[in-house]
């Protein structure tokens, strides 16, 4: 159900659930051209083209009893408050329960709408509003145009609808590109195989930590033997955290095929100057602040490599560090006739 | 040990599942380091530590630990409450301090063993 | 308690020794911030942390005798910060949880 309808943004009315079932889960096609494609989006996208245009609205002197009519009708949640274009401030649902509380439902709505009001721009890119989202708690904001005529209201929901649209269709162009290349059948090794990309962020420690997470829950599903998962998780989270604290950003990848599972971290830079120096136990170059999130004790690497049965490093200074951790799903075979200890 | 157990023994407070874990402690682990955490070898640990963030939650899933227990009342954020619900991880909020825990489930699994 | 009984009753030895070094309580922690805003004076700070800014940490609170957890290696400007301040340093092979049962006769810190 969408807010505020009608709205003139036809084309993108697409189900939600639709496009995410559009949308390859397995992005792999994708490469580090991801994240790219993302900012991209954030920035060639306005806000005006996102925002619903159509929006209702109330004017100054209507009761709050006609607010609640006009919310209830259209199931949403906030009206702005205008006249003529120009915006006056807004009700939400919160006033009206607040009136019904207190007696206040003849009064008119400027007595009690909220009139200090944070605002977009329709010309602002989405990157902007979804910072709006992100510092202030209200669910929509208002859109002016460059004259502060009301001309159109965002919410989180538009934006994210838009963007999910518009992502599949990007994925779609480039899992082509790679299609053509990548034509040959994959070596005989990995035939049966699975793999998964999860996109780690520079400074994200709220974030960081949700692929080792995610993958012990697709190891178990996938019924690996629990110890083993256990330290494919734990290598999977050492070396997420290490991107996240130590990189410009990277991607965490799990291919899963008959025998293996491997786990690799590739980042893009700034690179590691001595690789013995940083494999080894206790040395860090993290600060407090990273220290204050309970990691930087310099651990990181030497924990993956202690828990995997294959560990390789590489690093280019100013490029990239990539570091591949690989675990054995069989356990060797116990001779004939014989018991395995 | 029960989650339900720990929750009376350090005076503490279920913010996060609803208590009814079968599962038994195991393994007490008192850190805040989490790649400390990530050493153990220990199954079924209890997490005792003040850092109040959700990587405490999320390195217990990893540890696939039984609970976590976060000291000095520390406050918890809504996120960390929403990871350790979507996890599936028992998070209880405690006043005391991870040595007083440390000592008083050391008593618990002392009574508990003399019946 | 001494650093030099400390050290015995958590299985331990002392790395840097000082001068009338006692502890009256115990706070186990590893976060600095935590330990700055919860131990109190004279109280023996059990952590992982073996790094300088711990011995910054002790000086701040006023904690004379320091344990450090899993053996974890004293770098040597650690020692050095540690001697000069006056702040005994244990290391022992011990868990924070091993550590606080080996020393449950003394009270938790108070701030």
């Amino acid at each position: 159900m969408s807010d505020y309808s009608p709205t003139i943004l036809q084309g993108q009315q697409t189900n939600d659930d639709e496009i995410l079932a559009k949308t390859p889960l397995d992005a792999k096609a994708l490469g580090g051209d991801s994240s790219v494609v993302i900012m991209e989006l954030l920035q060639r996208f306005k806000v005006r083209d996102v925002m619903k245009r159509q929006v209702l609205s109330i004017p100054r002197k209507a009761t709050l009893r006609e607010a609640q009519r006009i919310l209830r009708e259209n199931h949403i949640s906030g009206l702005p408050v205008s006249e003529d274009g120009r915006l006056y401030g807004i009700i939400s649902v919160n006033d009206i329960i607040n009136g019904l509380d207190h007696g206040w439902m003849d009064d008119t709505v400027d007595m009690h709408m909220a009139s200090s009001l944070v605002v977009l721009e329709a010309g602002m890119p989405i990157s902007f509003a979804l910072r709006y989202f992100n510092n202030y708690t209200y669910g929509r904001f208002p859109v002016l145009d460059s004259n502060r005529q009301l001309v159109g209201i965002i919410s989180q929901r538009d934006v994210m609808r838009a963007l999910l649209y518009e992502l599949s269709v990007e994925i779609r162009k480039l899992e082509r590109k790679t299609a053509d290349k990548v034509a040959q059948p994959a070596p005989p090794s990995e035939t049966h195989f699975f793999r998964r990309e999860w996109a780690v962020v520079h400074n994200d420690l709220t974030g960081a930590g949700r692929a080792a997470n995610e993958i012990k829950q697709l190891l178990r599903e996938k019924k690996v033997d629990r110890s083993v998962a256990r330290r494919i998780a734990v290598a999977a989270y050492e070396l997420e955290i290490n991107i996240c604290i130590h990189s410009h950003g990277g991607v965490l990848v799990m291919v899963i095929s008959d025998n293996a599972v491997t786990i690799t971290a590739k980042d893009r830079g700034p690179g590691i100057p001595d690789i013995e120096w940083a494999c080894r136990d206790g040395t860090s170059t993290a600060n407090d602040w990273i220290r204050s999130l309970g990691f930087g004790a310099g651990m990181g690497l030497s924990n993956s490599k202690r828990v995997a049965d294959f560990f390789e490093i590489e690093s280019e200074v100013g490029k990239f560090t990539k570091v591949t951790c690989a675990f054995n799903l069989k356990k060797l075979e116990a001779p004939a006739g014989g018991t395995a200890s | 040990m029960t989650i339900a157990d720990v929750v009376k023994v350090l005076n503490g407070k279920l913010m996060a599942g609803d208590g009814t874990s079968p599962r038994v402690v195991g393994a007490v682990v008192a850190n805040d380091l989490m790649s400390d955490v990530l050493l153990t070898d220990a199954d079924d640990v209890l997490l005792l530590t003040s850092l109040a963030s959700d990587q405490a939650i999320r390195t217990a899933h990893i540890v696939g630990a039984v609970g976590v227990v976060i000291h000095n009342a520390k406050p918890l954020s809504e996120t960390m409450i929403k990871v350790a619900n979507d996890l599936g991880i028992p998070l209880v909020s405690s006043p005391l301090s991870k040595y007083d825990a440390c000592v008083k489930m050391h008593d618990a699994f002392l009574a508990e063993a003399r019946g | 308690m001494t650093a030099a009984e400390i050290a015995e009753k958590v299985g331990g030895t002392v790395a840097v020794a000082a001068d009338g070094a006692q502890a009256t309580s115990v706070y186990v922690g590893d976060l600095l911030s935590d330990v700055m805003g919860h131990a109190g004076e004279d109280c023996v700070l059990v952590t992982i942390q073996n790094h300088l800014n711990t011995i910054a940490v002790c000086t701040l609170v006023g904690c004379t005798v320091l344990v450090i957890c899993h053996s974890r290696p004293i770098p040597p400007d650690m020692a050095e910060g540690a001697a000069r301040e006056g702040v005994a340093v244990v290391v022992t092979p011990l868990s924070q949880y091993a550590v606080a049962l080996a020393l449950k006769e003394l009270p938790p810190s108070t701030h």
